[in-house]
């Protein structure tokens, strides 16, 4: 036991009896823990953004609109595909047996004004009552338009938390005027909070108001997606009808191919999954290549120690040492070295992500990466340190001693 | 008197491009506690190696090395290093202190290897340093001490481990005269305490201090005679008898 406690001390003097060469050797091992922890950070940091984002798009409802959202088809082929109507919605609530809900949903940007205030570049979407179950959102104050709003085409509005905040600053807007081009609108509801879908777009920088009061006023045509609630035990039945309900409505042939697509949430998983394969492998990448860099560095420097000290490990054979103690001592030096950068690595890491965390994207470095960088590092200078210390350890001490 | 060191026909053979040196002949020689031995001989004569064998560095090629009845020709590594380690104390031409540590540091090296507890290794180091009068010096590092007060550090070092013998290889060779005839004294007080000692020199006036002088050429030993002082004093203790 007193050997091993003193082997530490004699490795730890002669790393501060070196101090700059350590540091610089154990660069390679700084770079590579940092690149593992940043990475990991970063992953943990996409992961979290991506199931807050996903929590917007219900597992359980499907998107019915002209194009798939990762396909491939051509934008031509797309453009000259029939657009969806809104009495689309009644027919797959009637024949669909699995579906529970259904809303059209039709999109355009607007701006919104008030006194002098203006809200751009505002998504405003028509939509009926149904699309408080379709959509994950939740009214903060005031309510969501009725059914009746919805036909007799009422001119009211619900607004995003940001437009709300644009427009109304300290004031309550609910039961206030706001205008959109010549049309007003009263102000019945916000919705709370949400932040950005996959940090693309907002959802507080929106507006929705009736369908029917944006037939009239705005388009009956144009870009249109149906979002259909249904039951979450039977999502592949499910879709497997309304793709049946859509052929009938479109009156297509045995033979030709769907002019529509049916979207869900696992086509952002998919893409996702794909994505973050190619981050972590690409970090992994990184990462190994700079473990082995700072390995054979470290293997190097570790000849160089026993090089320079060949009279010292005569001296202490002479007076006792065992091949052993010489062997632990000199592996014991190239592990701290590692060890020091990985430790080093890890709090730059550390601040790496605090910046990542406050600018970027919530995130948090694992404590399960830190653990696995340090033993990581511990690998590394043990396997570099092998060689050296096996050659100080096998030194002839006669040899040694005469060395000049 | 038991035999300290004991050397049977001993022999070691290099070899050297294809030729065969032979550094060691044929050595037979017994070694005495409390003895005062010198080891002469011109360079190339074999007395380095000697030196090493006797100092369990080396391992014969044939012949036998018993050291208080331990046949040191069998051992393998770890067993001389813990020989070397608990029986023998070094001192080196040229000091061999580490320069990176205190004397104190450096006294306390060999004790480290013997797996001694720290507070006990404090103890004994001090009590070596003050057997070479160097207690007030005990913190400084090699660098701040003359020649003089490293070797005596060195002893020290030697002694730490209350060794069987203490193998000197020409102590004073990298020394001034006085800090020579210092370090003589140290060796000379040691050897009345009671130490075996063993010095390799090839400058007679050192070989004087001991009381017996084994000199070697081409590998054999080719003279080992007692001082004139200590004949006279053998004779007596045979007249007596």
């Amino acid at each position: 036991m007193v050997t091993y406690v003193e082997s530490l001390r004699m490795a730890l003097t002669a790393i501060w009896g070196n101090k700059m060469r350590a540091a610089l050797t154990t660069l390679g091992i700084v770079i590579g823990i940092l690149a593992v922890t940043l990475m990991g950070t970063l992953i943990s940091g996409l992961d979290r953004s991506f199931e807050k984002s996903m929590s917007f798009l219900g597992r359980d409802v499907l998107y019915i609109s002209k194009h798939e959202w990762f396909g491939d088809s051509e934008w031509w082929e797309i453009r000259n595909r029939p657009d969806l109507k809104v009495d689309y919605v009644e027919k797959l609530k009637d024949q669909g047996k699995y579906v529970i809900a259904a809303a059209p949903v039709a999109m355009r940007s607007v701006n919104i004004t008030r006194k002098d205030e203006m809200a751009m570049g505002i998504s405003l979407a028509g939509t009926t009552t149904e699309f408080t179950q379709t959509a994950f959102m939740n009214i903060e104050s005031g309510r969501f338009y009725t059914e009746g709003e919805d036909r007799s085409g009422a001119r009211v509005i619900v607004i995003g938390y940001d437009v709300a905040n644009v427009l109304f600053e300290n004031e309550n807007p609910i039961g206030e005027k706001v205008k959109i081009g010549n049309y007003v609108f009263r102000v019945i509801g916000i919705t709370e909070k949400q932040g950005k879908f996959l940090g693309m777009f907002s959802l507080d920088n929106r507006a929705i108001i009736p369908m029917g009061t944006y037939q009239r006023l705005f388009s009956r045509r144009g870009w249109m997606r149906l979002e259909v609630k249904v039951d979450d035990e039977h999502i592949d039945d499910a879709k497997d009808e309304i793709i049946a309900i859509m052929r009938r409505l479109r009156g297509l042939g045995p033979e030709e191919k769907n002019d529509f697509a049916i979207n869900q949430q696992d086509a952002f998983r998919q893409q996702y999954q794909t994505m973050k394969i190619a981050i972590g492998g690409t970090g992994f990448f990184i990462t190994v290549l700079s473990l082995v860099v700072g390995g054979i560095g470290i293997m190097n420097i570790m000849f160089v120690s026993v090089k320079e000290r060949t009279r010292e490990i005569g001296v202490r054979k002479a007076i006792g040492a065992t091949q052993a103690s010489i062997m632990r001592q000199f592996l014991l030096e190239a592990l701290f070295i590692c060890l020091f950068g990985g430790c080093v690595g890890i709090v730059l890491a550390l601040g790496g992500s605090f910046l990542i965390d406050k600018f970027v994207f919530p995130s948090t470095m694992p404590v399960s990466l830190a653990l696995i960088s340090l033993i990581l590092s511990s690998v590394v200078g043990i396997v570099a340190g092998l060689a050296p210390s096996y050659k100080a350890a096998r030194l002839d001490p006669i040899e040694a001693l005469r060395y000049e | 008197m038991a035999d300290l060191i004991k050397l049977t026909g001993l022999q070691r053979y290099y070899e050297v491009g294809g030729e065969t040196v032979k550094a060691l002949d044929g050595v037979d020689l017994v070694i005495n506690q409390n003895e005062y031995i010198s080891i002469m001989g011109p360079s190339g004569s074999g007395k380095s190696t000697m030196m090493n064998m006797i100092g369990c560095l080396d391992s014969p090629t044939t012949g036998t090395y018993e050291f208080e009845g331990e046949k040191v020709h069998e051992m393998d590594d770890n067993q001389l290093a813990s020989i070397r380690n608990r029986k023998i104390g070094f001192v080196f031409q040229t000091f061999n202190l580490l320069p990176k540590l205190t004397a104190l540091k450096n006294v306390e090296l060999p004790l480290i290897y013997a797996n001694i507890p720290k507070d006990e290794r404090l103890e004994l180091a001090e009590i070596a340093m003050g057997k070479v009068s160097l207690t007030d010096r005990m913190h400084h590092k090699p660098n701040e001490l003359s020649g003089g007060q490293r070797q005596r550090v060195a002893i020290a070092r030697a002694l730490v481990t209350n060794p069987s013998i203490i193998l000197a290889d020409e102590p004073t060779g990298n020394l001034d005269s006085k800090s020579g005839v210092e370090i003589m004294s140290v060796f000379d007080e040691l050897h009345s305490e009671g130490n075996t000692i063993i010095l390799v020199t090839h400058e007679a006036y050192i070989a004087k201090h001991a009381h017996r002088t084994i000199h070697i050429l081409d590998g054999r030993i080719e003279k080992d005679v007692y001082n004139k002082k200590i004949r006279k004093k053998l004779n007596k203790k045979k007249a007596t008898a």
